[in-house]
């Protein structure tokens, strides 16, 4: 991927740009107050808070809208609907689970992640129009990664937010084809068809910098899609390397030793490893270390398993 | 390839000096990452440096 200068945003528009254990915070600034859009990991919360504090000033948050309801999303909205007051819109298929909090159907408690609970005022459906920043926003729905995931539509800024539905180099794991569900694959390549008819200049996505050259990142996407499709065994594999990268973000360390009962002590590492894969957590945990140090995602420490982004 | 945010994944906010502990970036850096040039890029990386460099440097003992 060549090097591109930031793309130009409408200047109400301001992209917190954060990690991989936090989404991104998009900021947008409306008339007396501002609408922030996902709110990045539960433990990262004061600086998510901070980050807002400084970029708003004196004006209040009044609004928060979430892409989908995975941990690295959602953990921010009980700090700053604590602190501001403001209102939360999540997507409609998320309402059960957000209202009596299903911390299995909010994935926290399967794949071993946390949030605070926070309690919503509002839902948006697939097809609703919304007024953001000044501009018209359309919710469309973009089942795949996560069946109730939403992106956000700007027509008139030939804008897409696109939470983990495309990235600039692939998308989130295709959660909607874990735990012997089906049809995730089939909804990615909806979603993705689905972007590319938008004719949108520029993507901010869950994770990363905002980019414009979306038809390299659609193609890029397509490709990680066809050989999920034709090696379901790589998509597993997949899952479980960039599932448990991202938990040991929050775990900072973990002994060599224990990973076998990690793996063993999470549902969906154990789903994937022996459901999906045909192996037991011991060899799982054998295979999963060669290939992230392999890979150069880990490195080992007096025989502690550290992320590399961490060490 | 673009410069890549330096952001750790290990974001603790240090409310006294004003920075994360993990990539040692102000607020006012990491707010402005995603618009900054990379020439704004490759100062904010200097500055984050020096202030881990600080930081982990152990203050000279006290002269008796």
């Amino acid at each position: 991927m060549k090097s591109h200068p930031p793309p130009r945003l409408p200047p109400q528009i301001r992209v917190l740009e954060r990690g991989w254990l936090s989404s991104n915070n998009i900021l947008c600034i409306e008339g007396e107050g501002a609408t922030l859009v996902d709110t990045g990991y539960a433990a990262h919360a004061d600086l998510t808070l901070a980050l807002v504090q400084q970029s708003l000033g004196q004006r209040p948050l009044t609004r928060l809208l979430n892409t989908h309801s995975h941990s690295d999303h959602i953990g921010g909205n009980a700090r700053l609907q604590e602190t501001y007051g403001c209102t939360i819109v999540i997507p409609a298929g998320i309402e059960e689970a957000v209202k009596h909090w299903d911390e299995n159907a909010l994935l926290l408690t399967p794949s071993g992640q946390w949030s605070e609970r926070f309690r919503h005022d509002g839902v948006l459906s697939g097809g609703d129009r919304f007024e953001m920043g000044g501009l018209e926003w359309h919710a469309l729905d973009a089942p795949g990664h996560d069946m109730n995931a939403q992106i956000f539509h700007c027509p008139q800024a030939r804008l897409l937010i696109s939470g983990d539905a495309l990235w600039r180099d692939g998308f989130g794991i295709v959660f909607g084809e874990m735990f012997g569900n089906t049809g995730g694959l089939q909804a990615t390549r909806n979603t993705l068809d689905l972007i590319a008819d938008l004719g949108v200049e520029t993507v901010i996505p869950g994770h990363g910098a905002p980019f414009a050259d979306v038809g390299e990142a659609l193609q890029r996407a397509y490709q990680r899609l066809a050989a999920f499709e034709t090696h379901p065994e790589r998509m597993a594999r997949n899952a479980l390397k960039g599932c448990f990268t991202f938990n040991l973000l929050e775990l900072r360390r973990l002994p060599r030793s224990a990973l076998p009962d990690y793996l063993r002590s999470i549902p969906f590492f154990k789903d994937v490893a022996v459901r999906m894969l045909g192996m037991d957590p011991e060899q799982a945990a054998q295979w999963l270390l060669a290939d992230l140090l392999k890979a150069g995602a880990v490195v080992l420490e007096a025989d502690f398993i550290v992320p590399r982004m961490a060490a | 390839m673009d410069i890549q945010s330096p952001c750790r994944s290990t974001c603790v906010y240090n409310g006294a000096k004003g920075w994360c502990e993990g990539c040692f970036r102000t607020i006012e850096e990491i707010t402005s990452w995603s618009q900054a040039s990379d020439q704004e890029k490759h100062d904010i990386l200097a500055a984050a440096e020096q202030r881990r460099v600080t930081a982990m440097t152990p203050l000279p003992p006290k002269a008796a």
